[in-house]
This record gives structure tokens, C-alpha cells and sequence, in this order.
């Protein structure tokens, strides 16, 4: 048995940790709700929900700088997501228009029709991994759309996403060559932009939104376009597949969830938010202190590294009755999967809808599934292999 | 029933307009207002406005009661 100590010393929040995670969380909560781990060259780490919630929203004593993740992604400051305000609010307003309510309720139609035409074929096809077939699949098409990136290419994306954020805590030079592969990418996707020699996109997308904003007058330099599509890719389309993902492993193993949910489908977005509060796919953010400061009796000093576990806050017995416990029918479910304050992710309202038509389309089609390999884990994007009569 | 919201709190996750879509008004940068004429709740939108009340993630709405 580990003591309590040596959890707090060596508490992660990537790859295998993830297999016992919500224990984790919860002996801290309890033990050290501010703790400190030696990981990722040291971090104090916040598991309650009430402490997580102040610093996003104290822009005055935490900054973002050098990055938000942890470990880095990058090496170079992403956009939006390294940036403090003011520049932050410069950043997010060039694409804030794209994701109003006003603005989602025109991408229903697109969204439906694809999860339609997937769920059917995978009910058809007799594949079994639905990660492939639908979780992963669903973002992958409608997001690339939405933000420009040709058909052509969508074949190369997963094993990007998987080498960035997945392999770098195993494989730091894997992610770094991919990570340069994605920027090649790109600088050479924003050439025919450009040039306008593109014909797979429309216009009104994601880049041409970038290509054409102004702040304060002039247009984005090379390396902040590149750096804020490096981001937009990172950012909307693992999260999403993970969100779904985790919605289907969830519903193989609770079926009366499962039946529920398609003889009342009013009640998945309720669903989709419980998932998105117990099997958050950003488990975690990082932030750095600016000045001295105090957070539960607990001195931190400025340089400091904060890291904010979403997925501890969001099972935080001060918050949530039964908070282990996944309620498809919770009514009062103010969580932290997308964040809060000024950073609070920019794609939110889109993700949401993407879970939600994904699993209402998926449970119209697809008859009642169970897990076919009970060895496959509850998060990334994996295989997940569901049974069902064809 | 009266239902304020702060708008410095508010950051757009729009949960508001999933719950009571008839108080909440949007500008073009998906920031939550209530709309016009609609700060007194009346009783059949009150259900909708405590949802969406203890589901803003930045507390940014609050509601006094009679
Ligand atoms: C279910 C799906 C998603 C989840 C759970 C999720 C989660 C998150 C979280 C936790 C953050 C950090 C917020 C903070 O630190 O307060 C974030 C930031 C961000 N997300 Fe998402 N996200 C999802 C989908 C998307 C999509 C579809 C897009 C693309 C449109 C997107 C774009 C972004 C961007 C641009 C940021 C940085 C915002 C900033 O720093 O100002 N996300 N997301
Ligand atoms: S739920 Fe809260 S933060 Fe979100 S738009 Fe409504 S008022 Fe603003």
C-alpha cells in the first residue's frame, strides 16, 4: 500500500494514473485537497471544486504563461490558450462569433446528418469499435469542416492527436515530431488559404475567420495563425471524441441508463452534462502563481505552478450528493469540464452539441450494446468495443 | 421572483439559454443578458431560471425572491 504521502508526491493525471484516478482524487480531497507532486518539475495541484473555480476566475494572481498544459504540448505559446488578458479577450473575439447559441442552432442540420449516416453504418457494418466508427469520426468530419481542413487530409489527423497528447508523456520525441509534422501542416494549409488555391473548403470556416481578423488594425503574423490553428486542432477534436467516447463506455454497462435514454431522448442532454462531469476528457489544467498568495492555509509563491484537476472538483462531495455516483437525471450540474473564467473553453457550446446529437443519433440506430472487452479503459480515445445483435 | 445577471461574471457558456431561453438574450459574441421586460420571472419561466441559475459555472446569475 502507498501511503498517502507518497500519492501526493508522485499524484499524475495522464496515461495509467488515469486507471484508478477517482480514488486518487478522492484520497486528496480528503487528505491534502492542496497538494504537491513532483511530477511535470514540480506543481502544487487543487482538487476542490471551490478552490478550482477561484483561481480560474483571479486573472489578478494566476497567469497562463509559459502554458497551460501540463506537460507542455508545445514549444512555442499556443493561442489562445498561453495568453493572459488583455491580448487573451483580442484572441477569443475573432472566433467568439462562431460559437453563440444563435450560431450553433445552424450547425444542428450538419451535425445530425453526418452522426446519422455514421451510426448507420456502424449498426451495419458489423465493426465493433466504436471509437473509430463514431466517437472519433463525428468531430473528426464535422469539426474539420467547420474549420477548413480538407477531406483529403482528416486520414492523417488521429495518429497526430494521438502522438501530441498521448504519447508525450511516454514519448517526448514522438510528440515532437509530431507536433512539427502538424505545423508543417498548416503553414503550408495557410499558403493556399492564401492563394485561395483550396476548393475542398467554403468560406466562413475557422481559417478563413483567422486569416482574415484584425487586432488593433493589422492582421495575425505568421506565427500566431499557426500557432492559434495548432491549438483549434488540439483543441476540438480529441475532446470531443473522448466526450462521446466515454458516453458510450458508460451506457454499455448501465443499461437501464441505456434504455432510459432512448425511450425518453429529452433527457440526454442532462445525460451528456453528467458525463462531462464524471468522465471529464480535460482531467486538468496548469497555471502559474504571479504573486505570493494562500489557498486553503496553504503558502504558494510566485512562479509557482498550479494545477487545477477538473476531474477531482467535479466529484466533490461539498458539491454534488453521491458525487461518484453517474446520474443521468442530475439537475443541478454546474461543473468544471470546459473551465470557467476567462479561459473557459471557446468550443464549449459546440462540444455540447456534438456529444448530444452524436448519442441521440447513435441511439437511434444502433440496438442495445453492451462492452465487448471490459479490459478497455474509461478515457482517451481508445478502442471501445460494444456487442450488439445486428 | 427577480433575476439579475452580472454580466463581468459572465463568460458565455450558455447554459442560461439550455434552461430559460425566453429570459436570456445573447450578443454576437455569446455573452448572456437578460432580455428585456423579463427581470420579473413570472411564475411559468421560474423553473427554467433556477436551473439555469445553479447551473451557470460563474455564479453570474441571481435571483431575489417575493
Ligand atoms: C467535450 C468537448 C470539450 C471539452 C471537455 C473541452 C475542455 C476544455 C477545457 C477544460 C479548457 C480549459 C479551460 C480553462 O482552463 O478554464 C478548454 C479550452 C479551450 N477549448 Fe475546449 N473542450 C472541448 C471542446 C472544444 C472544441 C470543440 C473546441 C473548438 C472549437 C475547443 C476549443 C478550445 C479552445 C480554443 C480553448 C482555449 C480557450 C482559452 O484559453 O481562452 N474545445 N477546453
Ligand atoms: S450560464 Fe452564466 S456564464 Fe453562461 S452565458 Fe449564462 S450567465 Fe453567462
Amino acid at each position: 500500500m502507498k501511503s498517502i504521502k507518497d500519492i501526493e508526491r508522485t499524484m499524475d493525471f495522464h496515461g495509467e494514473a488515469l486507471d484508478n484516478i477517482f480514488e486518487t482524487y478522492r484520497l486528496m480531497r480528503e487528505n491534502c485537497p492542496v497538494g504537491r507532486s513532483e511530477k511535470y518539475g514540480g506543481f502544487w495541484f487543487l482538487s476542490k471544486s471551490e478552490d478550482i473555480f477561484k483561481v480560474e476566475q483571479d486573472a489578478d494572481t494566476y497567469s497562463v504563461k509559459p502554458t497551460m498544459l501540463v506537460p507542455p504540448v508545445a514549444d512555442f505559446p499556443m493561442i489562445p490558450i498561453d495568453t493572459d488578458l488583455p491580448e487573451l479577450m483580442d484572441y477569443r473575439r475573432i472566433l467568439l462569433p462562431l460559437f453563440t447559441p444563435q450560431a450553433l442552432a445552424k450547425m444542428e442540420k450538419p451535425v445530425r446528418d453526418i452522426a446519422q449516416d455514421l451510426a448507420r453504418e456502424f449498426a451495419d457494418s458489423g465493426t465493433t469499435d466504436a471509437t473509430a466508427g463514431f466517437a472519433r469520426a463525428l468531430p473528426t468530419i464535422f469539426f474539420s469542416r467547420l474549420a477548413g481542413f480538407p477531406e483529403k487530409d482528416w486520414p492523417k489527423f488521429d495518429a497526430w492527436v494521438d502522438d501530441i497528447l498521448y504519447e508525450r508523456t511516454l514519448d517526448p520525441e514522438r510528440a515532437k515530431k509530431a507536433q512539427d509534422a502538424v505545423m508543417a501542416y498548416f503553414d503550408d494549409l495557410i499558403e493556399k488559404y492564401r492563394g485561395r488555391t483550396i476548393d475542398e473548403a467554403d468560406t466562413g470556416t475557422i481559417m478563413d475567420y483567422l486569416l482574415e481578423a484584425k487586432i488593433k488594425g493589422e492582421p495575425l503574423s505568421r506565427q500566431e495563425l499557426l500557432s492559434y490553428c495548432y491549438l483549434m486542432f488540439l483543441g476540438g477534436l480529441d475532446t470531443t471524441a473522448w466526450a462521446i467516447r466515454a458516453s458510450l463506455w458508460h451506457l454499455a454497462q448501465d443499461l437501464d441508463a441505456q434504455r432510459k435514454l432512448r425511450e425518453n431522448p429529452d433527457l440526454i442532454p442532462m445525460a451528456a452534462e453528467e458525463i462531462l462531469r464524471t468522465l471529464s476528457p480535460v482531467q486538468a489544467m496548469g497555471r502559474t502563481c504571479k504573486k505570493d498568495t494562500v489557498i486553503r492555509g496553504q503558502e504558494i509563491k510566485a512562479g509557482d505552478r498550479v494545477v487545477l484537476l477538473f476531474g477531482a472538483g467535479n466529484r466533490d462531495p461539498d458539491i454534488y450528493d453521491e458525487p461518484e455516483k453517474i446520474k443521468i437525471d442530475r439537475e443541478d450540474n454546474r461543473h468544471l469540464a470546459f473551465g470557467a473564467g476567462h479561459h473557459r473553453c471557446l468550443g464549449s457550446n459546440l462540444g455540447r452539441r456534438e456529444l448530444v446529437i452524436g448519442l441521440e443519433e447513435f441511439l437511434k440506430v444502433v440496438p442495445e450494446f453492451t462492452l465487448g472487452d471490459p479490459s478497455e479503459k474509461w478515457y482517451g480515445v481508445g478502442r471501445l468495443t460494444l456487442n450488439f445483435k445486428k | 421572483m427577480k433575476v439579475l445577471l452580472d454580466s463581468h461574471r459572465c463568460q458565455g457558456h450558455a447554459r442560461c439559454a439550455a434552461f430559460a431561453p425566453e429570459t436570456f438574450v445573447f450578443d454576437d459574441d455569446g455573452f448572456s443578458r437578460v432580455r428585456e421586460g423579463m427581470e420579473d420571472v413570472k411564475p411559468e419561466n421560474a423553473p427554467g431560471v433556477r436551473k439555469a441559475c445553479a447551473n451557470c459555472p460563474e455564479l453570474a446569475i441571481s435571483i431575489i425572491e417575493d
